[in-house]
């Protein structure tokens, strides 16, 4: 922005994320989009490995049973987890669609897309190893 | 320094004499119904009158006496002491924008963008101007939450966004935006959704939420900014499959 010349320019401080713990879980939200895509580079070779035959698949299978890869999956989960329901609360907040005459409080609205979310990912745990 | 007393470090900028600001610290007497804004007006009157800062209002209204206080962006005159004194009360200006002099800040590109979105009623045409524009209860229900704006500029204090993006448009625009064009009386909604459907307008936005947890007027500017987005995209469906349709 334009400044007159005895103005002080202001300047964020680093670490400005960890003045409050809403900052910090926003930056733990974007920090987890960006894991989740390079994660999907790491599904993306499970298709190349799946290419090159059953040893290369095999050997890259059993990579990724090893702790530290399991371990690493579990945070990469954690994160994944708190990106989608940041995006619930979005949409509580917005409510694009209003059923009711008064905008339904957000809290509501969220829990209805978790329950949701929490339906249809059972459902497709079950279509996985449910055994249909 | 007695047990009845606090001690304020106020952030100094003296534009006469360049360099960085400074803290300066007072000890000045405490009482347990005292806000900031009058720990701010002791020292003014009894101790430094140079010290320099915004007030009008003393009652939460006028919306110039905001400070980072503690670290968070607040009205200082609806701050009491009691509740943010651990040791020290630190005072600095606002987070994000230039300093004029130490707690005044230089808010013109904050006007700048709120013009941008014409806070006001827009009309094509506007008729017979003896006739009422009627509204029952329910209209004025609609944008009554972001009419309580004061244009603080405590939600631009708490935004990151803006903080590395100075060029958007920020939280209070943004609502006062949604403000008028939920106002039945009002034509400008295509022209400012159009304005906010840009690069520097609401998509800037990435849902940090401290706008929300600033406001001291409840006005929720991240839920209005995610409503413009969905309105936005509205227009922009339509606009892309609806060429001659209406514009509101
Ligand atoms: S939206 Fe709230 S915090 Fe932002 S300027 Fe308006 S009253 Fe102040
Ligand atoms: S002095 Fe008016 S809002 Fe604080």
């Amino acid at each position: 922005m334009p400044m007159t010349s005895r103005e002080y320019a202001w300047k964020r401080r680093p670490g400005w994320w960890l003045r409050n713990r809403r900052y910090l879980m926003f930056q733990l939200r974007e920090a987890g989009g960006v894991i989740c895509a390079l994660y999907g580079l790491v599904l993306l070779n499970m298709l190349v490995q799946l290419r090159a035959g059953e040893s290369a698949y095999t050997a890259f299978l059993d990579l990724l049973r090893t702790p530290p890869v399991l371990y690493l999956n579990v945070v990469l989960f954690a994160l994944v987890v708190w990106h989608a329901l940041t995006w619930f609360m979005l949409i509580g907040k917005a409510q694009p669609i209003q059923f009711t005459r008064q905008p339904l409080p957000w809290k509501v609205v969220f829990g209805i897309n978790v329950l949701l979310w929490l339906g249809v990912s059972g459902a497709v745990v079950y279509l996985i190893f449910g055994g249909i | 320094m007695a047990a009845s007393d606090v001690v304020f470090r106020v952030k100094r900028y003296r534009p006469e004499s360049g360099g960085r600001p400074t803290f300066q610290e007072y000890t000045i007497p405490y009482r347990s119904d005292m806000v900031v804004l009058d720990g701010l007006n002791y020292i003014k009157d009894h101790i430094d009158p140079t010290l320099t800062f915004r007030w009008s209002c003393r009652m939460g209204i006028c919306g110039s006496c905001g400070a980072d206080v503690n670290g968070q962006p607040r009205l200082t005159c609806g701050t009491y002491v009691r509740d943010v004194h651990k040791g020290a009360v630190t005072v600095e200006p606002l987070s994000n924008f230039p300093i004029l002099k130490d707690l005044v800040v230089d808010f013109d590109d904050f006007l700048r963008k709120l013009a941008s979105v014409t806070p006001y009623i827009v009309r094509k045409d506007w008729g017979d101007l003896t006739k009422e524009y009627v509204q029952y209860p329910e209209d004025v229900e609609a944008y009554r939450q972001q009419s309580l704006c004061i244009n603080c500029m405590l939600c631009y204090a708490a935004c990151p966004v803006f903080g590395s993006s100075p060029e958007f448009v920020g939280p209070a625009a943004s609502a006062l935006a949604l403000r008028y064009n939920r106002d039945t009386r009002d034509e400008g909604a295509d022209a400012r959704l159009a304005r906010l459907n840009t690069r520097t307008g609401v998509w800037e936005c990435t849902f940090v939420g401290e706008c929300s947890v600033v406001c001291p007027k409840d006005v929720d500017p991240a839920a209005a900014i995610q409503t413009l987005k969905f309105l936005a995209t509205m227009r922009h469906m339509r606009r892309l499959l609806m060429p001659g349709s209406s514009s509101r």
